[in-house]
Order: structure tokens, then C-alpha cells, then sequence
């Protein structure tokens, strides 16, 4: 297979951290730990990363431009920052997407991220489009309608940049239940909001994430591939203050793709996207991979292999 | 993915040791973890590894007992590779002053006739688990460090080359190629000492290794070193040096752990470092590779640097694709 017959390109979406004498460091910190990071990705033969919005700042300031940094990407075998995760800071009264009173200011900081990112070749903005459940519920039919109207909007915004609006359901967001999803993709415009299909969070949500791509395919804007060891089974999701990083019987809930104790079910995921056609950009995470002694290069090198090594063969 | 075209099959084919891995005695014992750093090399784009000789129950790549304990034959080892998403072992290495329960020794010297027999009957169950493997080739140590038994004369010399003769002939018989592999501590310290060594080691079946951080270390410039021996060199390691041994503290006592672990009077952190980031210049050696023909194995090292070593391997992964690879088309 040549490379113009591949349907997937793949993308590595970024929680590297380094150790160094410094300690635990972002790599982000000096232009030589972001050489050291993208070489490592692009030598594994990932062609994008996909990072934070909080970001931006720091490329900015490291390499005088977007468009510099986008450079300093290319020249080490990365194409582009393929998405912005989006990072928003839902708070009662002041920023909530099932708050149709807070719409502007989230809408205004969406718009803000969306205009900032030029230059890096960004082509979709993430996000988890409802707060933290403890904060959402009880979640309504009405609270998912304003975040679906919220996210169309928004999503109708991104587009004039070139950008996807694309929403990411965590295990503990307030549109996490198969119930939930569904509805907020029937009411949101299928024109701007796209689904991210992040395998980990449906899964430990209880949700069989081959069985949402099935149903939501129309609507698939892009992957996370990331497995967890653990299905949500004491309601964690409601937990305070965050579910993913304190939940009381879970140290760990993310694993890279390719452990022999992971719950997803890759290849048949991978064999419904031959079924339907997908062809884009399909992203390796694994959030969080440095809990309990684990390291990213070695994440990362494992979830390539299961990559090039099973999936691949699949679908590629 | 995109492809890595990191090839074992041109003329330069590339490999990658295994020596990075093992932290301390009982350190990286588990099979399963051997398996990861397989996979975890492949995803780097080098599909070929050289093992290294190991011994007692915290090694089960070390040897050909170990491969079978764990595998029920060393056969059924090799029929594994293809699922880790390896193509093969081609060789080997064997440093024969590292202990080994199995023969019950804790170190031997080529130099030392009384320790012949044992070592070429430890040599000869290595060479025997490598040609079942499929291997090509023995990566040797071929003389103990300086700090273990002082400067070299030509009694001392003649009696490591009778060993080198031997061991490397009874791999002939198997079908394997010998490299002689001299590192950074070696007793042997001069041209004259090596010539003479390879006078003594004539036979085809026998050539160097040339480990470029290891003999720059010892102060060569590897690219000279290169074109003087060419004809001789049938072998590469590949992984850079950060610094030259400049004291001429090779001569320290213990020096593998007061030199190269504590770092010397001068406290030098770090010896080996990824390729492209020392003083080995790289560039210019391929030049000269391609210019004489070389043909054969480019086994790439991590080599004692700070962990993860999966970052030592993939930057190395980097460089070859894109900075040495490009110089090869």
C-alpha cells in the first residue's frame, strides 16, 4: 500500500511530560525539549500532534510566530497542530454550557482560541461540551439543548476559520450516557458539531464505543485512541472535585492502546471505520500515562506498534 | 503511520542492540518486559536486534537455556519475532569478562590461557543458540580492560589472538562471522598493538567492530580509524560520545565503574549520547562507508543514558531516518 492509498493519517495528542534535572517539565519549556519531543513522535510515524489551547501562548513566545512554530514542526516530520483541545473553565454563574445566560463569554472565548490559532494548520477545536456531572445535574432535556445550541453556534463560528467544532464527552462530563449523547447530536446542527470519538471515556462511561461509532459515524470528526483497565462502575463520574484524578478507587483510568488488560475493542472499532469509509485523521492518546512509574515515549512506542502492527492491518 | 524506511536490506543494514535495557541484577527480569522493549524497538523502525550474552534466571534473552525456559525452544523464539514485528536476530554480544552462573566464573580473560577452555565452551553454547536463531554474527570483547591486567606485551597478545582464532573458528564452523569489538577501557591502546592483533587474526571470517563512541572516548577519530582499517571492518555500533577520556583515566583501578560510571576526576556526567548530539561525526563516517563499499550491519546503541531509554531509541529512530538515510539515496 502506497502512502496515497491510506484512508488514516495519524496524529499524536499530547500529555508528554519529560523528567529531567529539572524534574517533571512540559516540553514545551525550551526549544530543544520541544526538538526532543516532536522527534520522538514523528520518528514513530505520527504526522500531526494535537495539544491544549493553553498552548498557543507558549508556542508564540518559543518561536516568535504560529507560522514559525509551525515551521519548527515541519522540519522535524510534523505536518501541523492538528487540533486544540479546547480547555474551558465551566463554572457555576459565570461559564456553563447548559447556562444559556453564560453562551457569550464561552462563545466569545471560543471565537478568541479560533482566531489565535492561525498559522498552525489547526483543523479542529475539542471540547467537552457540558460541565463536570456534580455541576450539570440533573441533567434535562432543556440543559443538553443549550449546550447543543451553545456548541452549533460555536461550531458555525470555527468554521469560518477552517475549524471543526468537535465535542468530546469525558467520563464525567454532563452529557456522558448513551441517552445524553444521543440527544445532543440530534439537536445540534450536524453542519458544526462534530463528534470526537474518545475510545477510554465511553468505555469506562459503560458505553460500547465500536456501538456509538456504528450510530454516530455521520457525525465522526476524529479519534482518541486511548483503553482503559476499568469500566465506571460506583458512579466516579459524580464524584468531586475531578472524577479523572481523584476518584477514590481509580489511580489510574488511561492506558495506550495495546495492553493485554485493555477493555476496548480496537479491532472491530478499527473494522466499522473500513465499513463506513472513514478516511482523516485518526489520533493516539494516553492521558496520563506517567501515573504509577509509567512514561510517555514508552506509551507512545507501544500504542505505534499495536498501530502499525494490528490495526493497520485492519484498516489502514 | 508514515513509513520509516529504516531497511536491513541495502547495503548498509540497520539493527539495534539490547544492551540499553538491563538495570541492575534482578532489574528487567520479567519476560514481558523484554517483550515491551522489542515492540517499543520495532515502533522505532528497527526491526533487526542484537541481543546481548547474558546469564542466571533475570535474563531470558541471554542465553539459549534462558530463550528455551522461556519459550520451549530457542526455534520457537525466532517463529515469535514476526508477531513482535521483528525480521530476526543477526547477532550476538559476548563479553567473555562478564560472570556467568551457567559456567561458573566471574569473569574470564582471553589473555589468560587457563581460561580458554571454559570460555570457548561458554562461547561455543552462545554460537550454538545464535545459529539456531539464525544469526550471522559474534559481537566479542576481545580483550579485558586495561585497569584488569595493565598495558599489553606480545605474550599477552598472542595468547588472546590463539583464543580469537579459535572461538572465531569454531563459529566458522557454524556459520557465523566473528567482530572484534575494542571499547573505551580496552588493554589494547594502540595502532601497532591493533595491527599486530589483526596479523595475528588474519582469517576472513574475522573483522572489527567499530563502535564509534567507544574508540572516540579513547581518543580516535573514528572516521581516520575508518579509512585505516576499512578492509578489516565488518561491523558497526553506532552511538555518539560526549566526551574524550583526555587523562588517560582508563588506567584508573575499576575503571568501568571510576571512569565510565562515576565519570573520572572531571565527574563527566554522561559518556554515550544519542547519535548527532556528540562529537562522532556521523556524516562524514557514512561518506567515507559509502566510499570504500561498506556492506554489512549498523547496529545502533543506547548506551547508560538517563531513563526512559524508549527516548534514547527514538531520537536515534529520528536521526537515522532523516539526517543519515537521506545521505545513503
Amino acid at each position: 500500500m502506497t502512502p496515497l492509498d491510506r484512508k488514516l493519517r495519524f496524529a499524536y495528542m499530547d500529555h508528554w511530560r519529560i523528567d529531567g534535572p529539572q524534574g517533571h517539565v512540559s516540553q514545551y519549556s525550551s526549544r530543544q525539549l520541544c526538538d526532543q519531543f516532536l522527534k520522538q513522535i514523528a520518528a514513530l510515524g505520527f504526522e500531526a500532534i494535537e495539544t491544549f489551547d493553553f498552548h498557543l501562548g507558549l508556542f508564540a513566545e518559543l518561536f516568535g510566530s504560529l507560522v514559525n512554530a509551525r515551521t519548527f514542526l515541519q522540519e522535524r516530520g510534523i505536518e501541523r497542530v492538528l487540533s486544540l483541545f479546547h480547555a474551558v473553565m465551566y463554572r457555576n454563574g459565570v461559564s456553563q454550557a447548559h447556562d444559556r445566560a453564560t453562551h457569550d463569554g464561552l462563545y466569545n472565548h471560543a471565537h478568541q482560541v479560533a482566531r489565535s490559532a492561525e498559522g498552525l494548520g489547526v483543523l479542529n477545536l475539542i471540547v467537552m461540551p457540558a460541565g463536570q456531572y456534580y455541576d450539570v445535574e440533573p441533567v434535562s432535556d432543556d440543559k443538553i439543548r443549550a449546550c447543543a445550541e451553545l456548541w452549533s453556534r460555536v461550531g458555525k463560528m470555527t468554521l469560518d476559520y477552517g475549524i471543526r467544532t468537535c465535542c468530546h464527552h469525558e467520563f464525567y462530563c454532563g452529557i456522558h450516557h448513551a441517552e445524553q449523547i444521543r440527544k445532543f447530536y440530534e439537536w445540534s446542527d450536524p453542519r458544526y458539531v462534530f463528534w470526537y470519538c474518545d475510545t477510554a471515556q465511553h468505555q469506562i462511561a459503560g458505553i460500547d464505543p465500536v456501538d456509538l461509532y456504528r450510530k454516530l459515524h455521520e457525525r465522526c470528526g476524529g479519534f482518541h485512541l486511548k483503553d482503559t483497565h476499568h469500566v465506571d462502575q460506583v458512579d466516579d463520574y459524580r464524584q468531586r472535585p475531578e472524577s479523572e484524578v481523584t476518584a477514590k478507587t481509580t489511580r489510574r483510568w488511561f492506558w495506550e492502546i495495546g495492553t493485554r488488560e485493555g477493555l476496548v475493542d480496537f479491532p472491530a472499532l478499527f473494522a466499522a471505520m473500513k465499513e463506513f469509509g472513514y478516511a482523516g485523521w485518526v489520533s493516539v492518546e494516553h492521558d496520563k500515562a506517567d501515573i504509577g512509574g509509567g512514561n510517555y515515549p514508552d506509551s507512545t512506542a507501544i500504542a505505534a506498534w499495536y498501530l502499525r502492527n494490528v490495526l493497520q492491518k485492519i484498516y489502514a | 503511520m508514515r513509513d520509516q524506511h529504516i531497511s536491513a536490506t541495502g547495503p548498509i543494514r540497520w539493527g539495534y542492540g539490547f544492551n540499553q535495557w538491563k538495570l541492575g541484577w534482578q532489574g528487567f527480569a520479567r519476560l514481558d518486559d523484554n517483550v515491551r522493549a522489542l515492540k517499543i524497538t520495532s515502533a522505532a523502525g528497527f526491526r533487526h536486534v542484537e541481543l546481548s550474552a547474558g546469564t542466571g534466571p533475570w535474563d531470558p534473552l541471554g542465553r539459549p537455556e534462558s530463550l528455551a525456559q522461556h519459550f520451549g525452544s530457542v526455534r520457537q523464539f525466532a517463529l515469535q519475532l514476526p508477531a513482535w514485528g521483528l525480521g530476526g536476530i543477526p547477532g550476538l554480544f559476548f563479553d567473555p569478562g562478564q560472570l556467568s552462573f551457567e559456567e561458573g566464573h566471574f569473569g574470564l580473560k582471553t589473555t589468560a590461557a587457563a581460561d580458554h577452555p571454559l570460555l570457548l565452551q561458554q562461547a561455543a553454547v552462545l554460537g550454538r543458540g545464535l545459529a539456531e536463531l539464525g544469526g550471522e554474527y559474534l559481537v566479542l570483547q576481545p580483550l579485558p580492560s586495561y585497569c584488569q591486567i595493565g598495558a599489553l606485551d606480545d605474550t599477552t597478545l598472542k595468547t588472546a589472538a590463539q583464543l580469537i582464532n579459535a572461538l572465531a573458528a569454531a563459529n566458522h564452523a557454524l556459520g557465523l562471522q566473528t567482530h572484534l569489538h575494542l571499547d573505551a577501557l580496552s588493554a589494547l591502546r594502540t595502532v601497532e598493538q591493533l595491527d599486530q592483533l589483526l596479523a595475528w587474526c588474519a582469517a576472513p571470517n574475522i573483522g572489527l567492530a567499530l563502535d564509534t563512541a567507544e574508540l572516540t572516548i579513547a581518543g580516535h577519530d573514528v572516521v581516520d580509524f575508518y579509512r585505516r582499517y576499512h578492509s578489516r571492518i565488518t561491523h558497526f555500533h553506532f552511538k555518539d560520545a560526549l566526551a574524550v577520556d583526555t587523562l588517560g583515566e582508563y588506567q584508573l583501578p575499576h575503571a568501568e565503574r571510576a571512569l565510565i560510571l562515576a565519570g573520572g576526576s572531571r565527574q563527566i556526567p554522561r559518556w554515550f549520547g544519542e547519535l548527532g548530539t556528540g562529537l562522532v561525526d556521523f556524516k562524514a563516517l557514512l561518506a567515507a562507508m559509502k566510499e570504500f563499499g561498506y556492506r554489512g550491519w549498523v547496529i545502533v546503541e543506547s548506551d547508560r543514558g538517563p531513563q526512559p531509554v524508549s527516548s534514547s531509541v527514538l531520537l536515534n529512530s529520528w536521526y537515522v531516518q532523516n539526517v543519515l538515510n537521506p545521505l545513503l539515496s
